[in-house]
């Protein structure tokens, strides 16, 4: 079943792209309007994965526990920019919030994972590490912002539910359980629904690669099937964490709602 | 009714809350009032007079910036909100009732406060339930259907369900008809006489306040100009202020119904 890889040489990347020209072609000529960023994200793409590449390359070379972990950080700060950057209303101490959060969240779930499950040797591997903690992150990323924004679309839309309920002398937890279980929700949707679309609707893409690069199919399918429970953990775990911090903050410390 | 214990108090109460701007904006300036048990008080004003925001700081959704405000003595700040809010409900003008029946709304109470679902087959319920004028045929309605003065009226009951010594009613009948109102003013004032409630209510119905309250507090830009019983502040109004708002023809944007 071992078969060697077979590498993809410039003039076939050059092939793979004139389907882009393609697409730009079609984009044109139903005046989509999107031929420029078709153009800029094919062109942003193409740089910023041979830099990854390239990256990567002197990354798993190293044999210290220090840059791997200051690269995880890094990530981490990314993962906070890009929720901040798409979440709207942002609620208040909002970066120290979500920060906690995916830290101890993403780093608990990747440490679970990958000293207690897989046992890397050594356990900063970066090999192993770096890619399983990128999946981690950016999954658990997609659901923080959802939790995010419906606790905020909750807390607007539940106003005058939320007061009346302090008004007859409910705690903050108490009043606040219905926007906190709805953000909950929304969070692990995703999950949920990839869990069980998974193998059926679409083969996913860490299997499919591990496939591609010759590993027996069985071997890809467990490592699908534990990166999938530990993305959904981690996913789980981060939004608990954001919620629990979170909800507060639209409290004043007497226990009313703050002003919208 | 100077001689009864006064309830609730504040004392040289000065407030403030963002405005639209989100400046902080002085609504309440050294503001002195008290109502004693068994006692209806009517806060009357223009509109952004601080009327609300008085009942709000009664039961701490908004904090004082100086001054005190005391419950039977104690000041309130030493009591938890929750457990404050629990004693000195407030019925909102927007009501909102919980989804689900008029029992459910009753009962979701004790929910929220954590503590053990009220049997509301019990002498002390049904005459909560009879004072207010909740028919307990409703009970197992839907809430939401209920006109907007029965929903008034359980949301009335809800919030006396436990230890409640006084009511705060912002515009209790601005969405309620003639009849209804009428009715309404009856109840605060059997609540006060038979449960020994302090009643705050704040309204621009000038009917309501001559049949339920036993004193007025009238606000002007967030203090009060004038005091009294309600005989004295609406047939011999001392300020001018007053006395344009009580003339029709003079205060274009107050609704009198006399």
């Amino acid at each position: 079943m071992n078969t060697t890889i077979i590498d993809l040489s410039l003039w076939d990347l050059l092939t793979v792209y004139s389907l882009l020209l393609m697409s730009i072609g079609l984009a044109h000529l139903l005046k989509a309007g999107q031929s420029k960023d078709l153009f800029w994200s094919g062109l942003r793409m193409f740089v910023q994965l041979l830099v990854v590449g390239y990256v990567l390359h002197l990354i798993f070379a190293l044999k210290t526990a220090l840059p791997v972990l200051l690269i995880l950080i890094v990530m981490i700060g990314f993962a906070v920019q890009t929720i901040g950057a798409r979440v709207k209303t942002k609620m208040p101490h909002f970066y120290r919030v979500v920060g906690t959060a995916i830290l101890f969240g993403c780093g608990g779930m990747t440490f679970f994972f990958c000293t207690l499950v897989i046992g890397l040797e050594p356990w900063y591997d970066p090999r192993y590490l770096i890619p399983l903690s990128g999946m981690i992150i950016g999954n658990s990323m997609t659901g923080a912002s959802l939790a995010v924004e419906r606790l905020a679309a909750e807390f607007h839309e539940r106003r005058d539910e939320i007061e009346t309920a302090l008004c007859l002398g409910g705690s903050i937890q108490a009043v606040s359980e219905p926007a906190v279980s709805s953000a909950f929700r929304a969070a692990l949707i995703p999950s949920v629904n990839a869990m069980a679309a998974m193998g059926l609707v679409f083969l996913p893409g860490m299997m499919t690669g591990q496939i591609l690069s010759g590993t027996e199919p069985l071997i890809a399918v467990k490592y699908q099937i534990a990166i999938m429970c530990v993305i959904t953990g981690s996913v789980s775990l981060t939004t608990f964490l954001i919620l629990r911090l979170g909800y507060r903050a639209y409290f004043t410390p007497y226990q009313s709602l703050r002003e919208d | 009714m100077s001689h009864v214990v006064p309830l609730l108090q504040a004392r040289q109460v000065v407030a403030s809350r963002p405005s639209e701007s989100g400046q902080l904006q002085r609504v309440l300036q050294e503001t002195t009032l008290e109502v004693g048990a068994g006692e209806v008080l009517a806060v009357i004003g223009p509109s952004g007079s601080g009327k609300s925001s008085l009942l709000r700081l009664f039961n701490r959704l908004l904090e004082p910036d100086r001054g005190e405000i005391l419950l039977a003595g104690e000041d309130i700040k030493n009591i938890s909100p929750p457990a404050l809010r629990a004693r000195i409900p407030l019925v909102a003008q927007k009501l909102f009732l919980f989804p689900g029946t008029v029992r459910d709304n009753l009962q979701i109470t004790a929910k929220l406060r954590r503590t053990a679902l009220p049997d509301l087959n019990t002498p002390e319920l049904l005459e909560l339930l009879e004072l207010c004028h909740v028919d307990s045929a409703w009970l197992d309605r839907d809430a939401r259907k209920l006109s907007v003065g029965q929903q008034q009226r359980v949301c009335l009951a809800r919030a006396m369900v436990g230890p409640c010594q006084a009511l705060l009613l912002d515009e209790p009948t601005s969405a309620l008809d003639r009849p209804t109102a009428d009715q309404l003013a009856l109840t605060f004032r059997q609540l006060a006489r038979e449960k020994g409630l302090a009643i705050v209510f704040v309204t621009h119905d000038l009917r309501l306040t001559e049949r339920c309250a036993d004193r007025i507090a009238f606000l002007v830009n967030g203090a009060v100009v004038e005091e009294g019983s309600v005989n004295q502040i609406l047939n011999h109004p001392a300020t001018a202020e007053v006395r344009s708002f009580l003339s029709p023809e003079l205060s274009g944007d107050v609704e009198v119904t006399r």
